[in-house]
């Protein structure tokens, strides 16, 4: 296996010592790490799951929309970071394996190299209407 | 392929009787490609050294900077080849989105820390951004990558025949990071120390030392026999020595290397302290050893 971007590896340090749920994919949009805590959320952790495609995650978490539709892959902030190389952010709701929905807001921002792009950090958070006690939690 | 390390040192040179033996000078290894092709490794103070003992003969040699931290460049202006017109030179090291590699070094070779500018050094010299891809000088296969340091810093890998040398002077793999543990291709500098024949790599800190400096960008010793031992690396020096270490210390931070490189299976002379002036010929069709551990 070729070795891994210097700037992945640094992002999956930090990421692992985090208590935030984070995910990292690489610049072809794989899947490549998440944290203990995006572990908890999903209810599988990444050593079960192992690297996956651009597909294959997006179908995992079930991403939805307020209205319970699933959001095109194509329009998932991860996809817009990795893609076009731009910060993107978006409440959404996920589905975790127990079969569970959580409302989080994610922040994703694309890994930029002087080499070019390596990949992009998504981060979750609670949403602000469930923690208001508006939505699934 | 021979080597010849010139400064051992990290930090800052540390010239005295307590560190005689295993010198004070800043890093800087030379390298004699298999046709003779020349290369610096670093060009810290110990490359004024390296520029003392080159014939003043018309020379091209590459130098490979690994990044441009002070103890890595200071002795650029004081390398005599530098002031030959019949010298040409070429300086490669890491690019950075902020500026040139030229105008980085041109930060210290300049007024007022420096009395000549890089415009007036008499010999002919160009600076080059390391790609991504493999490269070539002369018979030797040149890789740089980025590795786990503070600002933009890179190790080499240099392949010449069945040989290879990989020479990673500042390093902090295990930060943030279980060595023992994590797959090997999320190890930074993995690919570079592959069952590289000769691992120069950071062995700053004692274990003990380590957690006071956490995130300054070296390793401590268990740091550096875990990437040896994963890496495969047939025999590893450890290089760029504290400031505050002297001799002394050295021995004693040898010894423990070489007690747990054979708790760990290997042989103890495949680990060594990096010592000013020490040479090491790797050559073209490299025995394969049973050194690692």
């Amino acid at each position: 296996m070729s070795q891994r971007p210097l700037e992945l590896i640094l992002a999956r340090n930090l990421m692992s010592a985090l208590s935030t749920p984070a995910f990292l994919v690489d610049e072809g949009g794989l899947l490549v790490f998440y944290n203990e805590a995006a572990g908890m959320l999903l209810g599988r952790r990444f050593e079960e799951l192992g690297a996956v495609g651009p597909e294959e995650w997006g179908s995992l978490f079930g991403p939805f929309d307020e209205s319970g539709d699933p959001i095109p892959y194509d329009e998932l902030p991860l996809v817009t970071a990795v893609r076009a190389g731009r910060p993107a952010h978006a409440e959404l709701t996920i589905r975790s394996t127990d079969g569970s929905q959580h409302a989080v807001e994610v922040s994703a921002f694309p890994i930029l190299t002087a080499h070019g792009s390596r990949g992009a950090i998504a981060v979750f958070w609670p949403s602000l209407m469930a923690r208001n006690g508006a939505g699934p939690a | 392929m021979k080597v010849k390390l010139w400064g051992t040192r990290g930090s800052i040179p540390a010239p005295g009787p307590e560190t005689i033996r295993y010198g004070g000078n800043t890093s800087c290894v030379g390298v004699t490609l298999s046709d003779g092709s020349l290369l610096a490794l670093d060009a810290g103070s110990g490359i004024r050294s390296l520029g003392l003992a080159l014939p003043e003969e018309p020379t091209r040699l590459h130098i490979l900077l690994t990044h441009l931290h002070l103890d890595h460049i200071q002795g650029l202006v004081f390398f005599a080849p530098a002031f030959r017109p019949q010298t040409e030179i070429v300086i490669w090291g890491p690019a950075s989105p902020e500026a040139s590699l030229r105008d980085r070094i041109a930060r210290y070779i300049s007024a007022p820390l420096s009395p000549v500018e890089v415009r007036e050094l008499p010999c002919d010299v160009s600076f080059r951004h390391c790609p991504e891809a493999e490269w070539e000088i002369g018979p030797a296969r040149i890789r740089a990558a980025s590795v786990a340091h503070r600002g933009p810093t890179l190790g080499y890998r240099i392949d010449d025949g069945d040989s290879s040398l990989t020479y990673i002077p500042d390093h902090e793999p295990g930060l943030g990071a279980d060595l023992d543990r994590l797959e090997e291709d999320w190890i930074s500098g993995f690919e570079l120390a592959r069952e590289t024949s000769l691992l120069i790599h950071d062995g700053q800190y004692a274990d003990a030392e380590y957690p006071e400096h956490l995130g300054w960008g070296h390793s401590a010793l268990s740091h550096a026999l875990s990437f040896a031992r994963r890496t495969g690396a047939e025999r590893t020096v450890l290089f760029h020595h504290d400031p505050l270490h002297s001799d002394d210390f050295l021995d004693r931070h040898g010894n423990e290397a070489k007690e747990e490189w054979a708790r760990l299976g290997g042989a103890p002379e495949a680990i060594e302290i990096g010592a000013e002036r020490c040479e090491y010929e790797l050559p073209a069709r490299a025995p394969r050893t049973a050194a690692r551990a």
